[in-house]
C-alpha cells in the first residue's frame, strides 16, 4: 500500500542525508595534524586562532570548536566525550573549577618539562593555583577574573572599605529615601558560591581542607554564614536577591534600584551603553570581612590537554601560543577578559579598556580559589541548595549541616540536593 | 499475546484481508500478518533506538557508579534506592512535582476544554483563532520561561511592576511555584486543546441535533453525548500531559534554578546525573521517576476505564 | 456550551467574537512580550517596559550576521519535517492495527510505547550518545531523525488509535454497498474521518521535533546538524556573563514562524463535525 511506499521513499531521503553527512564530516580531514580547541564561544578568538595557525606555518592547524555559552553545558559535553576516550578533542578550555575533577579522572595530561615552565614564567599566583591539582599542574591559565564593588558615586562619596560598612551605609541611603541598595548574586547557583567563598577567604576562614579531602566549615566559615544573613536580611539588599544572577544583578543597578553592586568587571563595559549611568559608575576593591584585606574569588579558563589527544606535542604548542602574552591582550581588549600574565596589565593599550586594571591587579594579587576537590560540582550544588535562600541562613546550625552534607559529597556519598 | 483466545471485536476483517470469508481461520491469519506487518516499523524503530538505553539505565541503578571515581563503581543492589527515598530533598522534589503536575494538569484540562469548545465551534476568524492559540506551544519552552522570568523580575518585567512596590515573586517559594504553574499551563494548554479538539470533531451534529430536540439542555448534551464520545481524546490527552507534566525541568531551571526549594524531580535527577556524574544514583533517579510515572499511568487507566488501545473492547459499537 | 448550529443570532456572534479575543490575547500576550524584547535596543532590552520605546532591528542583524543561525535553521525544518514524516506514516499503520485489527503482541507493542514516553529521556541521552558515536551516526542528521522518530511514536500511536477507534468503520461497509470500490471507500470515507487525527499528530509531533533541545544539544557537535533550540545557547552577550536575551528573542521570533505556517497549513484539515448523514445510503 502507500505506507510502504513512503516508508522506501522516507528511509531513502535518510540514506542520502547521511552520505551527505558522511562526506561533509569526511571533507576536514585533510593530511596535516589539526588541534582540535574546545571552548567556549569567545566572540574574537578565531583572530588569535589565526594568529597561531600562521605561527605554526602549517605544522600544524589549529580548529576552533564553539562550545555552549552556560558553564554547565560546557562540562557536560567535553565530559560526555571524555568518558568516551573521543580521540578527537586535544585542547579544552576549562572552567577554573573542574581541574581536579578532570585530572583525577585522569582525562588530561600534566604539564611538565619546559612547557610547564613556560606556562608558570610571569603568570599570576592565583590563576596557577586554580590549574594544579595535588601539586602538579594540568593546565595553562587563559584569562581570569574578580569582583569587585561597583558603586554610585552621585550618592556614595567614598566607597566603605568594610562589608559591614557597605551595609550601614547603604541602609543610611535607603532610610533617607534614595535608591541605595546593594546587588550581588543570591540565586541557588554557582555565583552564590562564589560569594561564599570570597566571604569565608577574607575572613581567614576554610570551607574544605588543603586537600579538599575532608569537610571543615570552621568557626571563621560560621562568621562569614552570619555576615551574609546580615545581608541577606538587610533593609538594603535588593528584593530579588535570592533569585539574582550576574546579569540580574547588574540590570537592576542599571535601572536605578542600587548603589552597590557586587560583580564582575564585564559590568564596566556594558554601562557605557548608558552613557548618564556610566558617568556615576564607579569602582573599588571587594569590601572586607574580618579585619584584612578581602580575599576574592577568582574565575576564568585554564588550557588543559586532553589525555586522548593523538598530537599531544602539538597541542601544548598550541596552548602556549593561545595563551601568550600578545594574545591574551588581544582577549583582553577585544572579549575583555582579564590577562593571567601580568606584563600584559602594563600594557599603555589596556589603560582604556581597563580603567579599573590596578584595582583588579590589586585583588588578584590577594585572592582565593575555590575548593579544589575533584567532586567541586557536589560540592557546589551543595554549598547554593544550603545557602538558598540566605535569608534563611542561621550560622551555627547551618554550618552544621553544611560539613556533614559536604563530606558526604566530597566522598560522592548520597543524594545531591 | 495472552488474548488470542478472545474474538475479534472489530468487524476489520472486510478492510484487513482475504475476500474468502468463509474461510476464516485463513482470513484470521492474514490479518494477524497484517497487523504485525503494520507495527514491525514502529515497533522495530523504538525498540532499536530505546532497548540498550532503557536496560542499561536499570543496570546502572543498581551500581555504585561515579564518573568521578571510576575505581569505586561496584556492584550494590538496591543500596542506591535506599539513598535516594531516604533524601528529604528527593521528597521534597517530589512533593513540589507532584503538586505542579495536579494543579497544571486540572487547569489544563478544563482551559484546554473550553480553548477545544471554542476552536471548533467559532465561525468567526477560525483559523486565526486555531493559529494563534497554538503559538505558545510552537514557542521553544527555553525561551517562553526566559522571557516569564525577564517578566516577572523587578526592573525588567511589565508584569511585576502590577504587584506591589518592591515585590519579587521569584525570590518566594509559593509565588514561584504559582509563576511555574502559570508559565506550565500557558505553554501547554494548546497541546491538551488541539488533541481534544480532534477528539470533537467525531461528535456528530446530528446526533447532537436529535439530543437537543428531545429537550436535552447545552450542559447535558455536553456531559451525555460529547464527553463520552470524546473520552479516548481526553484520556490521551490527560494521559501524555501528565506524564510530561511530570518530568518539568525546562521552566523550573530557567525561572528558579530550583532556588528556594522549588525542585523538581528531574531537576534533582539532572544535578545528580549530569553535573554530578554519579550516573548510579542519577539512574535509580531516572527509575523512580520512571516508577511513579507508571503507576500514574496505571491509574489512569484503571480509574477511568479501559484507555489504552489494544486492550479495549474494540472500535465503536 | 455545545450549542448546535442553526440560526446565529447577532448576540451569539458577539458573544464568540468577544471569547475569540479573549483566547488570543491569553495566548499572544506573552509571545508579544518576546516580539517586543526582539526589537528593543540593547539600551532600553531591560526598561520593562511592553511596548519598546526604541525600535532596533540590531538583533535581527545580529543572528542573520553569520550563517550559523542559517544553518541550524535548515536543520531544524529537514530534521523536523523527515521525522514528522516517517513517524507520522509509521504510527498510522501501528495505529491503525492496534485499533482495528487483532493480532499477537498487540499489547506488548502498547505497552512498549508507553514504557517508552514514560522513561526519563535525561537517563536515556547518555548512552545514545555511545551507541551513535559508534555507529557514525554522531551530529548527523539521522541520529535526530531515529531518536525524534522514537519519542514522537508513543504519543502518534495512542492519539491515532484513539482516534481510529471512534470512526465509524461501518460507514465504509454501507459505501461499498453503495457500489464504492475499496479504494474509493477509503478514500471518500475513512480518509476524511481520519484527516483531524492525522493531521493532530503531525502537528503535534513537528512541535516535539522543532523544540527539541536535549537531544540536539547532545547528539550533535557542529552545525552539520545542530538545530535551532541547540544553537540559542550558543548564542553570547558581548560578554561571558550577559544574557544575550536579545538575540535569543529575535530567534524565538524568527524560528516561530515556521510552526504558523506549519499549523496555518494543517489546521483547515481539522475539519469540525463530521455529518454521517451526509454518507448515509
Amino acid at each position: 500500500m502507500g505506507a510502504t511506499r513512503r516508508y522506501r521513499l522516507a528511509a531513502g531521503v535518510g540514506a542520502a542525508v547521511l552520505a551527505a553527512g558522511t562526506l561533509t564530516a569526511c571533507g576536514s580531514g585533510d593530511q596535516g595534524i589539526t588541534v582540535n580547541v574546545y571552548k567556549y564561544n569567545q566572540e574574537n578568538f578565531q583572530a588569535i586562532v589565526d594568529n597561531c595557525n600562521a605561527k605554526a606555518g602549517g605544522r600544524y592547524k589549529i580548529v576552533y570548536n564553539k562550545l555552549p555559552r552556560e558553564a554547565d553545558g560546557q562540562r557536560e559535553q567535553m565530559v560526555r566525550r571524555l568518558a568516551a576516550e573521543d580521540a578527537s578533542m586535544d585542547v579544552l578550555g576549562l572552567d577554573v573549577t573542574w581541574t581536579a575533577e578532570l585530572a583525577k579522572a585522569g582525562w588530561i595530561r600534566e604539564f611538565t618539562g619546559s612547557v610547564k615552565s613556560q606556562v608558570e614564567d610571569g603568570t599570576l599566583r592565583t590563576p596557577l593555583e586554580t590549574a594544579t591539582y595535588e601539586g602538579k599542574l594540568y593546565g595553562a591559565p587563559d584569562n581570569t577574573n574578580v569582583q569587585l564593588l561597583w558603586y554610585r558615586s552621585d550618592l556614595v562619596p567614598t566607597p566603605p572599605k568594610t562589608w559591614d560598612e557597605m551595609i550601614s551605609m547603604a541602609e543610611a541611603l535607603v532610610a533617607e529615601g534614595k535608591p541605595g541598595r546593594i546587588v550581588g548574586q543570591g540565586k541557588q547557583y554557582e555565583g552564590l558560591v562564589v560569594l561564599f567563598n570570597t566571604l569565608v577567604n577574607s575572613n581567614g576562614g576554610k570551607i574544605l581542607d588543603e586537600n579538599g579531602t575532608k569537610a571543615v566549615v570552621d568557626d571563621k566559615a560560621v562568621e562569614a554564614l552570619a555576615a551574609l544573613k546580615k545581608l541577606a536580611t538587610s533593609k538594603a539588599i535588593d528584593p530579588s536577591f535570592s533569585n539574582a544572577a550576574e546579569d540580574d544583578a547588574r540590570l537592576a543597578m542599571e535601572a536605578g534600584r542600587a548603589a552597590f553592586q557586587l560583580n564582575w568587571p564585564y559590568v564596566y563595559s556594558a554601562a557605557q551603553k548608558k552613557p548618564d549611568f556610566a558617568a556615576n559608575f564607579k569602582w573599588a576593591p571587594y569590601p572586607a570581612l574580618g579585619g584584612g584585606e578581602s580575599k576574592v574569588t577568582v574565575g576564568g579558563i585554564n588550557y588543559a590537554v586532553s589525555r586522548y589527544t593523538a598530537h599531544p606535542d602539538e597541542s601544548f604548542e598550541a596552548v602556549l601560543c593561545l595563551r601568550s602574552a600578545e594574545n591574551q591582550k588581544i582577549a583582553a581588549t577585544k572579549d575583555g577578559v582579564p590577562p593571567t600574565i601580568r606584563s600584559v596589565y602594563d600594557d599603555p593599550e589596556m589603560d582604556q579598556a581597563y580603567p579599573m586594571k590596578d584595582a583588579i591587579l590589586q585583588t588578584l594579587e590577594n585572592a582565593s580559589s575555590r575548593p579544589a576537590s575533584p567532586a567541586y560540582q557536589n560540592v557546589s550544588t551543595v554549598i547554593s541548595t544550603i545557602l538558598s535562600p540566605p535569608a534563611d541562613i542561621d550560622p551555627k546550625p547551618t554550618a552544621d549541616r553544611m560539613r556533614k552534607e559536604l563530606q558526604d559529597a566530597i566522598e560522592s556519598k548520597g543524594v545531591l540536593p | 499475546m495472552t488474548r488470542t483466545t478472545e474474538p475479534p471485536a472489530t468487524p476489520a476483517k472486510q478492510v484487513a484481508a482475504s475476500p474468502r470469508k468463509a474461510a476464516l481461520s485463513e482470513g484470521k491469519k492474514a490479518e494477524r500478518k497484517l497487523g504485525l506487518l503494520l507495527c514491525a516499523p514502529a515497533a522495530l524503530i523504538m525498540v532499536a533506538v530505546t532497548g540498550w538505553p532503557i536496560i542499561y539505565s536499570f543496570w546502572l541503578s543498581l551500581q555504585r557508579y561515579d564518573l568521578k571515581f571510576p575505581d569505586d563503581r561496584e556492584f550494590i543492589w538496591f543500596d542506591n534506592y535506599v539513598a535516594v527515598l531516604s533524601s528529604p530533598y528527593w521528597w521534597n522534589a517530589m512533593w513540589v512535582t507532584v503538586l505542579l503536575t495536579v494543579v497544571s494538569v486540572a487547569i489544563e484540562l478544563v482551559l484546554g476544554m473550553a480553548l477545544a469548545l471554542l476552536m471548533h465551534r467559532t465561525l468567526v476568524g477560525r483559523g486565526i483563532v486555531r493559529t494563534s492559540s497554538l503559538i505558545p506551544y510552537g514557542l521553544v519552552t527555553v525561551v517562553a520561561a526566559f522571557s516569564w522570568r525577564f517578566a516577572w523580575t523587578p526592573g525588567t518585567g511589565y508584569l511585576v511592576a502590577l504587584m506591589e512596590e518592591g515585590s519579587a515573586p521569584l525570590t518566594e517559594k509559593v509565588p514561584s511555584l504559582l509563576i511555574i504553574t502559570l508559565a506550565e499551563v500557558w505553554k501547554t494548554t494548546p497541546f491538551m486543546a488541539l488533541l481534544l479538539m480532534a477528539g470533537l470533531a467525531l461528535v456528530p451534529d446530528d446526533l447532537l441535533k436529535a439530543a437537543a430536540m428531545d429537550g436535552a439542555g447545552g450542559w447535558q448534551r455536553f456531559l451525555k453525548i460529547t464527553v463520552p464520545i470524546m473520552k479516548p481524546a481526553i484520556l490521551v490527552a490527560l494521559l501524555f500531559r501528565t506524564l510530561d507534566a511530570f518530568r518539568v525541568f525546562d521552566n523550573i531551571y530557567v525561572l528558579t534554578s530550583g532556588s528556594n526549594g522549588t525542585s523538581s524531580v528531574s531537576v534533582i535527577a539532572a544535578n545528580n546525573l549530569i553535573r554530578g556524574l554519579n550516573l548510579g544514583i542519577g539512574s535509580t533517579m531516572s527509575v523512580l521517576i520512571f516508577i511513579a510515572v507508571a503507576i500514574i499511568a496505571f491509574v489512569f487507566i484503571k480509574v477511568f476505564g479501559t484507555a489504552a488501545p489494544g486492550s479495549d473492547e474494540g472500535g465503536r459499537r | 456550551m455545545a450549542g448546535i448550529s442553526g440560526a446565529e443570532t447577532k448576540a451569539k456572534r458577539i458573544g464568540w467574537g468577544l471569547l475569540n479575543t479573549v483566547a488570543v490575547i491569553y495566548a499572544l500576550v506573552p509571545v508579544l512580550w518576546i516580539v517586543s524584547l526582539s526589537f528593543k535596543s540593547s539600551a532600553t532590552l531591560t526598561d520593562g517596559n511592553f511596548i519598546p520605546r526604541e525600535w532596533s532591528f540590531d538583533n535581527y542583524r545580529n543572528i542573520f550576521a553569520t550563517t550559523e543561525f542559517i544553518r541550524a535553521l535548515v536543520n531544524s525544518i529537514g530534521i523536523a519535517v523527515i521525522a514528522t514524516a516517517i513517524a507520522v506514516v509509521f504510527g498510522t499503520m501501528a495505529a491503525y492495527a492496534i485499533a482495528r485489527l487483532d493480532f499477537p503482541g498487540k499489547r506488548l507493542l502498547v505497552g512498549i510505547s508507553l514504557l517508552i514516553a514514560m522513561f526519563p529521556q535525561i537517563s536515556l541521552v547518555s548512552p545514545l550518545f555511545d551507541i551513535e558515536r559508534a555507529l557514525g551516526l554522531f551530529d548527523t542528521w539521522p541520529g535526530l531523525i531515529l531518536p525524534y522518530i522514537t519519542f514522537a511514536l508513543p504519543l502518534a500511536i495512542y492519539t491515532l488509535s484513539a482516534f481510529f477507534r471512534e470512526i465509524p468503520w461501518e460507514l465504509e461497509k454501507a459505501a461499498k454497498m453503495d457500489g464504492a470500490t475499496p479504494a474509493q471507500a477509503f478514500q471518500k470515507v475513512i480518509a476524511p474521518l481520519a484527516a483531524p487525527g492525522v493531521f493532530t499528530t503531525a502537528i503535534l509531533v513537528f512541535i516535539f521535533c522543532w523544540n527539541d533541545f536535549l537531544f540536539a544539544i547532545t547528539l550533535t557537535s557542529t552545525e552539520a546538524s545542530r538545530t535551532v533550540p541547540a544553537a540559542l545557547s550558543f548564542f553570547t552577550g558581548s560578554s561571558q556573563f550577559e544574557d544575550p536575551a536579545g538575540s535569543i528573542a529575535a530567534a524565538a521570533v524568527v524560528i516561530t514562524i515556521p510552526i504558523i505556517l506549519f499549523v496555518l497549513f494543517f489546521q483547515r484539515r481539522i475539519v469540525a463535525g463530521l455529518t454521517s448523514g451526509a454518507v448515509k445510503g
